[in-house]
């Protein structure tokens, strides 16, 4: 194992057969996925020729495995590719062929061999209600796990909502204490790659990007990489245009879905949700949500459960025994406020009626200025 | 120190006097401040719902761009005209700074506490030429509060087709505070209806006000000046 490690990507790669043509255009490729420019491919180049390749550990915890189902068919770079060329995938409990205590294993030799050296990535979150026994792996709470391997990495990718924010196992009223990874584990860098799952050529770039340069990309507040998670799905919808234009879908079957307008009305999260969707599209560029007519749920961001119903523009304020938006707050209180009003005014007219127009006198103010001012 | 904010010339009976007590930049502020809220609310209703179908194709249609255009330039204008009263709070005179809550003066809540109990006795009681404390109060908390509130959430929203920005950066950390992106829109809807509940509170009480107390209350906010009679006593002692 350890001298497949000490190996390069182009080593690894010559010895099976690539040649120097291929390699460049494979790398060409690469940078492409990675959104940088291309002047920048003789970096890449040079990384893939000198920097060793990393060992990854692949842990799996309280999810359902849609972020490995997208991984698998990312097809820029080839998940293959990754997984054969770049990195060393040294446990990944879904994909191994391996099982049962000799994985684990594996897992254990790999922390103490390679300590600080390999690259952890999440996938799915850890209850920590009742001392973590929702989740177990080999008999061991996913919490324990995930902490003890986190020690010895050198950084973590939270893979999907699960890991970046809880996704729907931490929604209200979450009852197994669900909590995402940055949250657990402490002074480790962690790159969270929202999603649900989160698009395949994001995680290869994602990827690619800590194998090549050895360091972590850019990231936003809330921790996600800024190459794919700079840009609303709005800012680059196709149906941009009819939003600015004003027209909307209001009901699925009408002229307007037909004409494909925009979706906001129907509940489109676009407007808020920080994701690739629109650029680089699902299933090799295929199609996503809003292009096949259905708006955004807004899958990469927080609390994306908490904050339904989908088909309504705002989301609903949880107030016991009602379902209700701010705006239907905000009229009952506008309500209120104008009874109050009302009621006011009229026992003041009817005072009035009452006992005529007769003024009290205005108050000595000798007898109260009180204390000193 | 409370002579600062007494008549001085007390009018014979039957008589007004009048005292300028809203210099020109506080009237400036207010009446900018209504136009604003007023535009941004209901630029903010189509903006969250919008009811208008324009028909054709969208290469010529700008509808919500246009009013959303709109909401961002009226915001702008709020934000200064904000910053404006503010600047003015400091350098105006003592009665730009009649509506601060002085929570920690004994008579500022026993002005609090007799102001409602006029109001809701329909009686005359006390006078004041600069702000009550329930109205000092009320605008501490929906103005000025709200204020501050409607302008965070507003700025994080608008920096987020551009989060490295200068609005980004600025007030970029609301969304991350609030918990989501979602849930700043949801705040900012919520305290915008407290713009609504303050306006519905205010143009009543200053109609109130100006008929029982026979103040001017209303013409004073464009000429600056209030009225009172012989026995009125200006009776913000809390003020120093
Ligand atoms: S469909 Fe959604 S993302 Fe696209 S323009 Fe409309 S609101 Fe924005
Ligand atoms: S369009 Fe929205 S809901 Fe769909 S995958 Fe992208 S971020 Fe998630």
């Amino acid at each position: 194992m350890d001298r497949r490690l000490r190996e390069t990507t182009y080593e690894v790669l010559s010895r099976h057969g690539v040649d120097r043509r291929r390699f460049l255009r494979y790398c060409t490729m690469i940078t492409a996925a990675m959104g940088l420019p291309s002047s920048m491919v003789s970096q890449v180049v040079q990384a893939m020729e000198s920097k060793p390749r990393i060992p990854v550990i692949w842990l799996h915890g309280l999810e359902c495995t849609c972020c490995s189902e997208s991984f698998i068919r990312s097809s820029h770079p080839l998940a293959q590719d990754i997984i054969l060329n770049m990195i060393s995938l040294d446990y990944d409990d879904t994909l191994q062929a391996a099982a049962g205590h000799q994985v684990e294993e594996i897992r254990r030799r790999l922390i103490e061999e390679h300590p600080g050296e390999y690259l952890l990535a999440v996938e799915g979150n850890a209850p920590t209600k009742d001392g973590g026994v929702y989740c177990t792996v080999g008999g061991q709470t996913f919490l324990d796990v995930l902490l003890e391997t986190a020690e010895h990495a050198k950084a973590i990718v939270a893979w999907g909502s699960c890991a970046s924010n809880g996704c729907v196992q931490a929604a209200r009223p979450n009852p197994t204490g669900a909590r995402p990874v940055h949250e657990l584990v402490h002074g480790k860098p962690v790159i969270n790659v929202p999603g649900c799952p989160p698009i395949a050529e994001v995680m290869t770039g994602v990827l690619t990007y800590v194998l090549t340069f050895d360091r972590l990309p850019e990231l936003d507040r809330f921790g996600r990489p800024k190459m794919f998670y700079g840009h609303r799905v709005h800012d680059k919808c196709q149906r941009r245009a009819f939003f600015d234009a004003g027209q909307f879908v209001e009901q699925w079957d009408d002229e307007g879905a037909r004409q494909g307008w925009c979706l906001y009305k129907m509940g489109c999260r676009g407007p808020m949700t920080y994701n690739s969707c629109s650029s680089i599209k699902w299933n090799n560029g295929v199609s996503f949500p809003i292009g096949s007519g259905h708006g955004c749920i807004g899958c990469s961001e927080n609390d994306f459960w908490d904050n339904g119903p989908f088909y309504q523009h705002l989301a609903g304020v949880p107030l016991p025994g009602v379902e209700s938006t701010p705006d239907t707050i905000g009229k009952i209180a506008a309500g209120a406020a104008a009874v109050g009003v009302a009621a006011h005014f009229g026992s003041f007219v009817a005072k009035r009626a009452l006992f005529g127009d007769k003024e009290s006198k205005p108050a000595d103010a000798t007898k109260d200025t009180g204390d000193e001012a | 120190m409370s002579s600062i904010s007494r008549p001085v010339n007390s009018p014979p009976p039957g008589y007004f006097a009048q005292k300028y007590v809203w210099q020109w930049p506080i009237r400036v502020f207010h009446w900018i401040n209504a136009l604003a809220v007023l535009v941004l609310f209901s630029s903010g209703l189509y903006i969250w719902n919008p009811i208008l179908v324009p028909a054709g194709e969208p290469w010529n249609r700008f509808v919500m761009a246009t009013v959303r255009k709109i909401h961002f330039a009226f915001a702008m204008i709020f934000v200064v005209n904000f910053v404006w009263r503010i600047y003015w709070f400091w350098m105006g005179n003592n009665y730009a700074r009649s509506g601060f809550p002085f929570v920690w003066r004994r008579s500022w809540w026993r002005d609090l506490f007799r102001q409602m109990v006029d109001y809701l006795k329909l009686e005359r009681g006390h006078r004041h030429l600069g702000h009550n404390a329930l109205g000092g109060l009320a605008y501490t908390v929906f103005v000025i509060g709200l204020g501050w509130l409607q302008i965070l959430t507003g700025l994080a929203l608008y920096s987020e087709s551009n989060p490295d920005g200068f609005w980004g950066t600025l007030v970029g950390w609301v969304i991350p505070l609030a918990g989501s992106s979602m849930a700043v829109r949801v705040w900012h809807h919520l305290f915008a209806w407290g713009f609504i509940v303050f306006s519905i509170l205010h143009v009543y009480i200053v109609f109130y006000d100006g008929q029982q107390y026979r103040n001017g209350l209303i013409s004073s906010m464009i000429s600056g000046y209030k009225f009172y009679e012989a026995d009125d006593i200006d009776h913000d002692t809390w003020i120093s």
